[in-house]
């Protein structure tokens, strides 16, 4: 019983970790081309100082593409799938805020940023999205050991049923 | 009796070979994630550096001509009441602003009642393939500078009026300097200025500080320093009439 709901995990976790790190990546290239921007996204926000606006919106992009990366391929897959959650919640926490305050704003999720007429229509659709990416992050938070992974390539079954003892 | 013992001694065996593992584990467990953290913090880190060099600087001398904003009046003209507008040459609203109030406003302006103030900025560099947005804001700096506030108003004009579809090439910096020569400025100043980059520096600059200055989208109004909200459901000449004859009264 524990076996079988055990493999259904594992495999459900290969699912998740595709999802999750496929949207990370598409995030994170899109945004490359323009750093310009990016950093115009970030800024249209008004929650960070001038002075992290500019390490923020360079580097932001890299950190997703690093992100997917590491969890399409099952690397590391609890440490990215823990910097996966803690940036959806910082993600929720900026977007709800920017509708709090009334802002009209493009989530520069996709790239683009800046302002939108049609923004606080959006806002709920955008944070229904991370909250569902949110839930993936951290279910593999808790049952990191999937299937198709360079982490049980490299570390070898964790178990004898195959499923993470959660270390 | 034998078989006893030995089946415990199997048994200890075992259990130190399954803690080793669990061992083994661990410290390849350790070591992986130790490589993955200090990764992800040498690719973000590069790519910090990385974007910081490919933007370029965002500094660089203003063309002669500009207000103490980096903005130009329309034709040079000042008035008591004034209009200022954050506009990018690649911008579709902008455009359909333009058509929809431009025409109103340019009349005001030559009656003397309100003065127009560009700030053009070039936010969307990502909706053509050859950075067109900065390239026609760098081009009518080249303009401005060679032919004044006039030359830059036609300019302004022509832009808008040949405005280049999202997602495309946009216009060539060749074609880009034809429409500054029909707008009244020297082709070849206009030529050898947007081959020097004179003002890429400031085209960086100036779509920086708007975007410091709370600036998020174009076009952005301002009446007397008050930012104009247009609704859906008033036609945005009213919308600005209205504001400019409050404003004028106020004078």
């Amino acid at each position: 019983m524990q076996q079988a709901s055990g493999r259904w995990l594992a495999w459900l976790g290969v699912i998740v970790r595709l999802v999750v790190g496929g949207v990370w990546i598409v995030a994170g290239v899109i945004k490359l081309p323009d750093p310009a921007e990016s950093v115009r996204a970030v800024r249209a926000y008004q929650l960070l100082p001038e002075a992290m606006v500019h390490a923020v919106g360079y580097g932001l992009p890299f950190l997703e593409i690093a992100v997917g990366l590491l969890l399409v391929t099952g690397l590391g897959a609890r440490i990215a799938a823990s910097v996966s959650a803690v940036l959806f919640v910082l993600f929720i926490i900026g977007i709800g805020s920017a509708w709090a305050r009334g802002l009209r704003i493009d989530c520069g999720c996709f790239g683009g940023g800046g302002f939108d007429a049609d923004a606080t229509g959006k806002y709920p659709w955008e944070i229904a999205r991370d909250l569902g990416l949110l839930a993936g992050s951290l279910l593999l938070v808790r049952w990191p050991h999937t299937r198709l992974s360079l982490d049980g390539w490299l570390l070898g079954p964790s178990s004898e049923s195959g499923v993470a003892s959660g270390d | 009796m034998a078989t006893k013992k030995d089946r415990k001694a199997t048994e200890r065996v075992r259990a130190m070979q399954a803690q080793q593992a669990t061992a083994e584990r661990r410290r390849r467990t350790l070591i992986v994630g130790t490589v993955v953290v200090a990764v992800i913090a040498a690719v973000v880190g590069i790519g910090i550096a990385v974007q910081s060099s490919r933007t370029g600087p965002t500094s660089g001398k203003a063309p002669a001509g500009v207000t103490s904003d980096n903005g130009v009046l329309r034709d040079g003209k000042t008035a008591p009441v004034q209009v200022v507008v954050y506009e990018d040459f690649q911008c579709p609203t902008c455009k359909a602003f333009e058509e929809a109030v431009g025409p109103t406003l340019a009349k005001d302006v030559s009656d003397g009642r309100i003065q127009l103030e560009y700030r053009t900025v070039a936010f969307l560099d990502r909706a053509s393939t050859t950075n067109y947005s900065s390239r026609a804001l760098a081009t009518a700096a080249c303009a401005l500078d060679s032919g004044g506030p006039a030359v830059f108003t036609a300019l302004h004009d022509l832009l808008f009026a040949s405005q280049p579809a999202e997602g495309s090439a946009g216009l060539t910096d060749g074609q880009l300097a034809d429409l500054a020569a029909k707008a009244g400025a020297s082709k070849q100043a206009v030529v050898n200025c947007q081959r020097a980059g004179t003002y890429d520096g400031w085209v960086a600059r100036v779509t920086d500080d708007a975007s410091k200055a709370g600036i998020t989208g174009t076009p952005t109004y301002f009446v007397d320093g008050k930012q104009v909200t247009f609704s859906n459901s008033e036609d945005p000449k009213v919308t600005l009439t209205t504001l400019i004859d409050a404003a004028a009264a106020q004078q």
